[in-house]
């Protein structure tokens, strides 16, 4: 059946077993994705998926539950679900249904033309990441990945207090990762493209690229153990921040779980840092007109000149804060209850091209790549100490590849002592958690474990 | 689950442009999360994921499809659009399907369904009790339980039909300690292929105050000593250095392309002669178990390395095809969503003959990993690293401090060569593995190990 037949189903069996408010929030997206090894379609996948995540209020309780499938078994399952799950709660967090904004905004996601682009332009693309990769280099011992998707997700959230919205988006990816081989040495380096504008792939460009980095990582030692100054490359930076986001969440603050708590208006960070959280971005990974709780979005500045101004907020962390809610509420998925995360997350950029970070840095190290973000990084210390590959420079320039070595630090220190920020901005890859990116930045006295 | 005739239907259709092997995956989940923080209880959902994935082979190639909607006019639509990514003249055009009876060796007692949400919990309280009283410095215990229910259908164009229930349950105990400004969380999740009886088989507060005592230790602790030195890795979650370092690199996934350090060495020395190495996806009700895996081939126990000589890879059945050899019930998906391919279950490191006492006697100076917090590997080159979640400084033969924030990075194959002591006392632990075919429950293990030298990453200078 279909989703608003499905909902008014839903919603009459709820109210006949007694649910007092009650919520969807329905996905359904079409994705395609194609993977290319030694010239020949190796992976090819279609995909039409949907669900429906529902919750509820009983006994003034919010339980939730999720179907895939919308049966009558479904309707079943969704209602006695977040009844049942309802019942145990006994936390007394107040947690609001909404019922909708005064007014929301115009973003743009969705770009009709990416969705009628045919399959065979996507494979074409890559077949292409994968013979440019080869044509680059004759180092080239394989392409351990060349690969395009696509994705088209559509939101509908509605409750009973009357919210009723829904927000489509789009976009595709294309991935190079290049294997290179000198003797015994073997390196590898990747390049990603995330966009929902064609014009933005660039096979040449990104196998090019990725074709030179791990040539150059070639004949790559370690270095004695110290202290050295680091460029953090904009992609270790935003993986950086993306692994220690939850530390603007105002739950994580409530919860004791972030050493921000009480720094509302403090310098937490050096004064050049601006971070901001702009879900109108255009076409940004993350942008979209409401939130997880159908609260719309807005534009936010958390870090301004090192004082920090907001937390990121849903309703009930607002409520319990006194404040409104930032637009922030997420739902990682239509399985997930509601959470808090960033939009378009991201530092604001300096004036200071790469090349010139590395002249300001002078001796020290550049690190492109960092490995275990997963388990060398406690969001709640800051401490992370993490694999990490990169380049050597001595008096600002690069001199040899340097590897198996470990970066060790806090990233609450080291947001106080960003002494440099670079003017080449980039976003990770879009997820539930964030599209989260970064400028290249410089920072002194990290703990650098090697020889 | 699914009519013969759908099946059947829908696998010609995906053969209709030339595939020579089509396969159906069903699943009907139901599955239960709850979230407790500071003893009150948060979250709670209960789910049901459905759907059934299409996959079509045609040499080396694969084409995957999946789909919400198992009615039979869907799947033949869907059936005929990964079809269309492939050229060629119709296969087979009639399917006889011979069931396979698996006798289950993961019995199940307590059905998840069975038990009422009050009992779940209770048995959470009782997590919580235990690691808040542990001791003062314990200023945040958060707990999870999660029980799933999963029952597949897999058949396949050669005639195969299967059905399998794979029912899971776990509890997480997450304990953070807390000095002044300063916090370290330990994590402890244990976990089964078995329903809620698995708290007749685990002691819940035991367990509970082991994660608050790693907090408590590690707030105290100072920080590791940077360097290259040995390092003797403790039993049980310990053995995810092997999961990372060594088992990805023996999957088929990155052995048939060549992708892999292991590839091609079969019959050649690839560790220390000490080392014995097994997946073994049959141990009853282990976490990493199934009666079948997810192309339905019977799960069976693997050697991958005998006296430290390689002696076999996990193989799924399109990498079968690319390496010419037959597959080793090693195939796992995280649910239809997911195409299959070679995955770990219940990997381990056998049992040695020191004890872990004459391991520590025998050192002058090492980094003792009592326990490991996760890592990850490139399997192209083998470098890999890990988090040591709770460490400590071995002097003398002595245990002399605890020591945290320690990273242990390096290459897989060159660890593998320096395990130079292996005790008895071999025990597993339960993680989540993440690849291509999603996030998979598996049993890591060994017995305590040591390394001769690996390289720790630290904030200390010296050691």
């Amino acid at each position: 059946m279909d989703i608003h037949e499905f909902k008014g189903k839903v919603f009459a069996a709820g109210v006949a077993a007694g649910l007092q408010e009650m919520e969807i929030y329905f996905s359904q997206s079409k994705n395609f994705s194609t993977r290319i090894f030694q010239k020949e379609v190796d992976g090819y996948s279609v995909s039409m998926e949907q669900g429906v995540g529902f919750r509820a209020r009983f006994g003034g309780k919010v339980g939730y539950s999720y179907v895939e499938t919308l049966d009558q078994e479904s309707i079943q399952l969704l209602v006695e679900g977040a009844k049942a799950n309802a019942q145990i709660i006994d936390s007394d967090d107040e947690i609001e249904f909404f019922s909708g904004s005064a007014a929301y905004p115009n973003v743009a996601a969705y770009n009709a033309k990416l969705e009628t682009l045919p399959a065979e332009e996507k494979i074409e693309f890559a077949k292409a990441l994968e013979s440019e990769a080869f044509a680059s280099d004759a180092r080239v011992s394989m392409v351990n990945w060349a690969a395009t998707g696509y994705n088209e997700t559509e939101v509908y959230i509605a409750n009973t207090k009357g919210l009723e919205q829904s927000f489509k988006r789009n976009g595709a990816y294309g991935l190079v990762s290049a294997v290179v081989r000198e003797g015994e040495q073997v390196k590898t380096s990747a390049r990603m493209v995330f966009s929902n504008d064609w014009e933005a792939f660039d096979a040449k460009k990104m196998a090019g690229e990725a074709v030179e980095e791990a040539t150059s990582l070639l004949g790559a030692s370690s270095v004695p153990s110290g202290d050295y100054s680091v460029l953090l490359r904009h992609d270790v930076a935003h993986d950086l921040l993306s692994t220690f986001v939850s530390v603007f969440s105002a739950e994580a603050v409530q919860k004791g779980l972030s050493l921000l708590a009480g720094k509302l208006g403090e310098q937490v960070a050096s004064s050049i840092v601006t971070l901001i959280d702009d879900p109108l971005l255009e076409n940004g990974g993350a942008s979209a007109s409401f939130d997880g709780e159908g609260v719309a979005t807005r534009t936010k500045t958390v870090i301004e000149n090192g004082k920090l101004k907001t937390f990121l907020h849903n309703l009930k962390t607002a409520k319990k804060d006194g404040v409104e809610s930032t637009g922030n509420a997420s739902r990682a998925s239509f399985k997930a209850p509601v959470g808090i995360s960033p939009t378009n997350f991201f530092i604001q950029p300096g004036e200071l091209s790469y090349e010139d970070m590395i002249k300001r840095m002078g001796d020290g190290l550049i690190i492109i790549d960092v490995q275990g973000l997963h388990s060398g990084a406690n969001p709640v210390s800051g401490d992370f100490s993490l694999g990490a590959y990169g380049y050597l420079v001595e008096k600002g320039q690069i001199v040899r590849p340097v590897e198996q070595i470990t970066v060790a630090g806090n990233f609450f220190t080291l947001l106080e002592t960003v002494e440099e920020i670079g003017s080449d901005l980039k976003f990770g890859r879009p997820s539930p958690g964030g599209y989260v990116g970064s400028p290249t930045l410089l920072v002194r006295h990290l703990s650098v474990a090697g020889m | 689950m699914l009519a013969r005739s759908i099946i059947t239907d829908t696998m010609i259709a995906a053969l209709s442009t030339g595939g020579d092997f089509a396969e159906i995956f069903m699943e009907d989940t139901r599955g239960t999360t709850l979230r407790m923080l500071n003893g009150s209880l948060e979250e709670g959902v209960s789910g049901r994921d459905y759907g059934v994935g299409i996959r079509i082979f045609q040499g080396y190639r694969s084409v995957y499809a999946y789909t919400n909607d198992a009615s039979k006019e869907n799947l033949l639509k869907v059936a005929l659009e990964a079809a269309a990514a492939l050229e060629g003249t119709p296969g087979l055009t009639d399917i006889v399907l011979n069931r396979l009876v698996v006798e289950t060796f993961n019995p199940i007692r307590l059905e998840p369904s069975s038990v009422l949400h009050t009992d779940k919990v209770a048995v959470m309280r009782r997590a919580h009790g235990a690691a808040t009283g542990y001791d003062q410095a314990i200023t945040q215990v958060a707990i999870t339980y999660l029980d799933t229910d999963q029952n597949v259908l897999i058949a396949n164009s050669d005639g195969l039909l299967v059905e399998d229930r794979r029912v899971r349950t776990r509890l997480g105990i997450n304990a953070v300690a807390s000095k002044g400004n300063e916090k370290q969380s330990a994590f402890r999740g244990p976990g089964a292929h078995m329903g809620f009886e698995l708290f007749d088989h685990i002691d819940v507060e035991a367990v509970a105050r082991d994660a608050a005592r790693s907090a408590v230790t590690m707030v105290n602790a100072d920080y590791a000593p940077s360097g290259k030195y040995p390092v003797i890795i403790d039993n049980a979650f310990g053995g995810v250095i092997f999961h990372e370092a060594c088992g990805h690199g023996l999957e088929a996934t990155s052995v048939a392309k060549g992708a892999s350090v292991f590839s091609g060495k079969l019959g050649q020395q690839v560790a220390s002669p000490l080392v014995t190495a097994v997946d073994d996806g049959t141990i009853p009700n282990a976490w990493g178990s199934q009666n079948v895996d997810d192309e339905g081939t019977k799960t069976r126990r693997n050697v991958l390395i005998e006296n430290g000589i390689l002696k076999g890879y996990m193989i799924d059945k399109l990498n079968a095809r690319r390496m010419a050899m037959e597959p080793t019930g090693s195939s796992r998906r995280q649910s239809y969503k997911y195409a299959p391919t070679s995955r770990m279950t219940n990997t381990f490191i056998c049992a040695g003959d020191s004890t872990k006492e004459e391991i520590i006697g025998n050192t002058e100076y090492a980094l003792y990993a009592r326990h490991m917090g996760g890592g990850s590997v490139n399997p192209a080159t083998g470098e890999f690293n890990f988090a040591v979640s709770e460490g400590y400084i071995v002097r003398n033969g002595k245990i002399e401090k605890p020591v945290r924030g320690g990273t242990l990075i390096g290459q897989g194959s060159q660890i593998l060569q320096k395990i130079d002591m292996v005790a008895s006392n071999l025990a597993t632990g339960q993680g989540m593995c993440g690849s291509l075919s999603g996030l998979i429950p598996t049993d890591v293990g060994q017995p305590t190990i040591r390394v001769s030298e690996i390289t720790v990453g630290g904030r200390k200078g010296d050691n």
